[in-house]
């Protein structure tokens, strides 16, 4: 290793200053642009992997209410930065420090897939860069675990729980019941709420048959549900969902069981699904593309019109998410680059989405319907015949205690399996 | 005990997929010694391919031949202009095999999406049969059973009974021999190569018509047709058959009886075998 | 060492500590992790490019290592100083009995880890109750060192910079030593050896449980950077990834699994903030990099200078 060339040494220096001076220059600009220039949203979604498609839907219904409001609040335009967190939490929390340290986002806004929130919240406290937590839904990030910088403007796994416990026994009046459930902390929490509702008011659990995600056959599975069973419930994500529905009707179960499902058949998959599923109790959530609201209708047809297919809860929770976090930064009149001011109005402002009517309660997270679907063909005006999941019973404005009292609800921990 | 049966024949339809998936491995093995990590990738595209012609034909015959040629095509690009430069060198071929499946699962996932998509079968093939016993059991599930059973039974009878069949053991034996007397090895590789890509091809289709086809596939199912051909053995067909059943049977009953072991029941006794029996149950030296 | 080597140690030395100075919080963060993984390289190098075998197994010693760590200190509340060398043994002693795999070569040898990395895999994944699952553990106390708590970005890359460093000192006394010489023999060719009377196998064992103990070390000091783990950590991509820095940088070489580990992971992270296809980018680098680079970086700069050195003396 020599340096025998000295001439190009000279200009590498000469080179080296005009690019300091560069940085320099769109430094100072930059901080002389801070609150005129646009507000940055990184979006932390899965653009690959498992959860892809949902992670797509997220980014559609983001993008289509951005669109609407011609992409910019208070005067300001607005960017959104998307970065793929492949559903790995590993990979959420690399991309989730270099949109906050490196992309210089004014607020994070994801992640998707529920073991990566409590990764992102970790970012969200490293950094103070605010987040706004969409469809992940670990319980612990507005309960046990919570961060002064996070809050929630989805779901918590277990709020959609506890109204199904109250609807299996009440409504279906099961007494034995087979809980067939994904086991990673999503699974776990909704299904542990729906059991523990379920169980409180007298209920029977015959079996409950963890499968991780990506279990390829269902066959396994079905010939295990005990033969006492009154109602099969599947909580179920990704891939599974699909396994699970032709396993279902292909070993003849259909004719042996009662089946009302927790969490299953939400619109992204009902495409890919027959006649055979109208009529299933398809899931207990906080949003169901039949609700029939103005204000839905106006959102459902526009993202039909785009997109060519009908919104699952992802596409709406990220598109509620956009109009919550603009009616905050209208409030404080652009200035996010105040943390507190913007954390503050998040808290406060109350919005109507697609789905209903939601403020934060006081750890930070909605409080909302949900609602009991039922699978149902119908004619769109956009898209003629197709599967929608139609509301059968809404339970209004619950909150993600129930109806348990928070600090009772806290001093039991989490649902585990 | 009716569970237990149900266990049984799900893990020999299980494993008359993965004898599809398997024989084309080893074959390929047996004769050229390519490791091909993108095996699976083949079976995802090849069902991929399988699906859009159910899509636009509705014919599901069509659909397996489609799928078959398809990656007869990509194999044969691949051979020409990628495994070709790797020579004999298992660590180079391993490599370039496992980019090669990135690049196509990327590829696919672009092209038919995230989505996990089923492959629509045959009226008289779909819901269910009721069987002796009280056991009612998917149509299409017995169907692949029997369908694995005669693609073992024709392979069986090439290799063991025709000329060709003769050479390519020859080959698997000693390639330079079959060389010296005269036979143009190169176009019995092209061949070969040839009938395992379409095997893997085919198998995707007649596969994701009941796992469904989605990204990430074509991991779960090369992990599967490895372990099938590592107790088998590496290049033995036989190996592949009875390969198949065990780990098909393994896997049904792991799941059921040891859920949370699962994988260790399929794994841990292989690795056992191979410290026992490297070259597999029916492997012969090389 | 010529002096000119130790003139580029130093320099790289420098280097090495000036980082956090100008380097910011993230890039400080992700060139912690490109340390850790190329340790996890070298460790795969030390069987790839001197005993000639290629494992995709090391992500299992990985793994087990920062599980053992994370587990004890978070649901036991063990302290550091206890659980991460209860993690590096964790992992050893997987090794020590995965190191039965050396019993074969070749395309058997490649087989055999793959299936045992996902025997580890698998029962992460699915031993939930124990493991976690796919959620894993998280929460992971960073250390407290000699009353210095290393929970920043720049104290936490210093503290892996010098166990980085006493590590590879001792690393390039293994290789330059006999044992190194024999390993290199057996690769060049394993029956000249044995007629030589050198216990061909019992050396291959003593050096997989080495390159077992580094992938453990790395593991426990990438469950303190990132705080958590899950079952990715013991997946096959991360074993054949390992692989592939060791090659990109040069195998064989001590510095070349830390230039692999630099330019894939640096790579990753740029590609993955504007194209879509980044998984087929990473696939193309695989195989442009068996097909035209497989003696790595280090190859590439040595053959070059050769040629500079060359050029020099004609001239």
């Amino acid at each position: 290793m020599g340096f025998r060339n000295r001439q190009p040494r000279a200009q590498w220096h000469a080179r080296a200053l005009t690019l300091a001076i560069g940085t320099a220059l769109v430094a100072a600009s930059f901080v002389a642009q801070a609150q005129t220039g646009p507000i940055r949203i990184g979006v932390l979604a899965p653009i690959t992997g498992p959860l892809a498609t949902p992670g797509a839907e997220m980014v559609d219904g983001l993008r289509l209410y951005w669109e609407q409001v011609g992409n910019q609040v208070a005067g300001r335009k607005v960017e959104l930065v998307v970065a793929d967190t492949t559903c790995n939490p590993d990979q959420a929390l690399t991309q989730a420090r270099r949109l906050a340290l490196q992309e210089k986002v004014h607020f994070l806004l994801g992640p998707l897939c529920g073991h990566e929130g409590p990764a992102v919240a970790q970012v969200s406290k490293e950094t103070g860069v605010p987040l706004v937590m969409d469809c992940a839904g670990a319980d612990t990030v507005t309960k046990w675990d919570r961060t002064p910088t996070v809050v929630r403007t989805a779901v918590s796994a277990s709020q959609i729980g506890h109204p199904f416990g109250d609807y299996l026994y009440n409504t279906v009046k099961a007494r034995n019941v087979t809980f067939i459930a994904s086991d990673y902390t999503w699974g776990h929490e909704v299904a542990g709420g729906a059991m523990k509702t379920y169980t409180d008011a007298g209920g029977k659990i015959a079996k409950v048959i963890w499968n991780p995600l990506g279990t390829k056959d269902y066959g396994a599975t079905i010939a295990a549900i005990p033969a006492d069973t009154d109602v099969v419930v599947p909580v179920l994500a990704g891939v599974d969902r699909l396994r699970m529905y032709e396993a279902w009707f292909n070993f003849g179960m259909n004719k042996k069981f009662k089946l009302h499902a927790g969490y299953w058949l939400h619109q992204d998959v009902l495409p890919q699904l027959d006649d055979r599923a109208i009529g299933l109790t398809s899931n207990a959530v906080h949003y169901a593309a039949g609700i029939d609201t103005p204000e839905n209708r106006a959102f459902t047809d526009a993202f039909a019109k785009k997109h060519k297919r009908l919104p699952s809860w992802f596409a709406e929770s990220a598109y509620t998410a956009g109009l919550w976090t603009r009616t905050a930064i209208d409030s404080i009149k652009g200035k996010v680059e105040d943390r507190d001011a913007f954390l503050k109005a998040m808290r406060t402002v109350q919005v109507k989405g697609p789905r209903g009517a939601l403020k934060l309660d006081a750890y930070d997270n909605p409080i909302q319907n949900v609602y009991i679907t039922e699978v149902r063909k119908i004619k769109h005006p956009v898209l003629g015949d197709v599967l929608v999941n139609v509301p059968i019973k809404t339970y209004e404005n619950v909150s993600q205690f129930w109806t348990y009292k928070p600090e009772e609800f806290l001093k039991r921990g989490p649902y585990k399996r | 005990m009716t569970g237990a049966v149900l266990q049984a024949i799900n893990g020999i339809s299980f494993a008359a997929l993965l004898f599809l998936v398997a024989s084309g491995f080893t074959l390929s093995f047996g004769l050229m010694r390519v490791v091909n990590m993108a095996h699976g990738a083949y079976y995802l595209i090849g069902g991929y391919v399988g699906l859009s012609v159910v899509r636009a034909t509705g014919n599901f015959w069509l659909a397996i031949a489609a799928g078959g040629i398809a990656v007869v095509l990509l194999g044969f690009l691949v051979d020409r202009f990628l495994l070709r430069h790797a020579g004999d060198n298992h660590l180079a071929q391993t490599l370039l095999t496992v980019g090669l499946a990135f690049v196509v699962g990327d590829v696919a996932l672009h092209i038919w999406g995230g989505d996990s998509l089923k492959l629509q079968v045959p009226m008289f093939l779909r819901g269910a049969t009721e069987l002796p016993g009280d056991i009612v059991y998917p149509t299409y599930r017995l169907a692949l059973v029997l369908f694995g059973v005669i693609v073992a039974i024709v392979l069986w009878l090439v290799y063991r009974k025709t000329q060709l069949g003769a050479v390519i053991r020859a080959g698997v034996d000693d390639r330079e021999m079959v060389a010296a007397t005269g036979i143009n090895v190169d176009r019995l590789f092209v061949l070969v190569s040839a009938l395992a890509s379409f095997l893997a091809g085919m198998s995707g289709v007649v596969g994701g018509a009941f796992l469904t086809l989605h990204p990430g596939a074509e991991w779960e199912i090369l992990v599967y047709a490895l372990v099938v051909v590592i107790v088998g053995g590496l290049g033995s067909l036989e190996g592949a058959m009875i390969g198949a059943l065990i780990v098909g049977l393994l896997d049904a009953f792991g799941r059921w009886l040891l859920p949370e072991f699962s994988y260790f029941v399929l794994f841990a006794p292989m690795a056992v075998l191979l410290l026992v029996r490297p070259r597999g149950l029916f492997g012969e030296a090389h | 060492m010529s002096r000119q080597q130790w003139i580029g140690i130093g320099v790289l030395a420098l280097a090495a500590l000036a980082v956090p100075q100008f380097a910011g919080s993230y890039w400080t963060g992700l060139i912690t992790q490109i340390l850790i993984f190329g340790l996890l390289a070298l460790a795969v190098d030390l069987m790839l490019g001197h005993a000639g075998l290629m494992s995709v197994c090391h992500a299992a010693f990985f793994s087990v290592a920062a599980y053992t760590t994370a587990i004890l200190q978070v649901r036991h509340g063990v302290p550091a100083i206890v659980a991460a060398p209860a993690g590096l043994f964790a992992g050893t002693l997987l090794g020590v009995i995965f190191a039965m795999a050396v019993r074969t070569r070749g395309v058997y040898f490649i087989l055999i880890t793959l299936a045992l990395g996902y025997v580890v895999w698998g029962v992460e994944y699915r031993w939930s109750s124990f493991t976690g699952g796919d959620n894993g553990v998280t929460n992971v106390p960073r250390p407290v060192l000699i009353g210095l708590k290393l929970d920043t970005a720049e104290h936490f890359y210093y503290f892996v910079l010098v166990v980085l460093a006493i590590v590879l000192a001792a690393y390039r006394v293994l290789v330059a030593s006999p044992f190194g010489l024999t390993l290199r023999g057996i690769k060049a060719s394993e029956s000249r050896m044995t007629s030589l009377g050198f216990a061909t196998a019992r050396h291959l064992f003593v050096a997989f449980v080495i390159s077992a103990f580094l992938a453990s070390l790395a593991g426990v000091l990438y469950v303190y950077y990132n705080r958590f783990v899950n079952p990715v950590s013991a997946s096959f991509p991360i074993s054949v990834e390992a692989v592939l820095m060791a090659i990109m940088g040069g195998s064989g070489t001590i510095l070349g699994p830390f230039i692999g580990s630099g330019v894939f992971l640096g790579l990753r992270n740029w590609v993955s903030s504007f194209i879509e296809f980044h998984a087929a980018v990473i696939g193309i680098v695989f195989i442009a990099t068996v097909l035209w680079a497989p003696e790595g970086v280090m190859g590439f700069a040595r053959r070059v200078l050769a040629r500079r050195r060359s050029g020099a003396s004609t001239r």
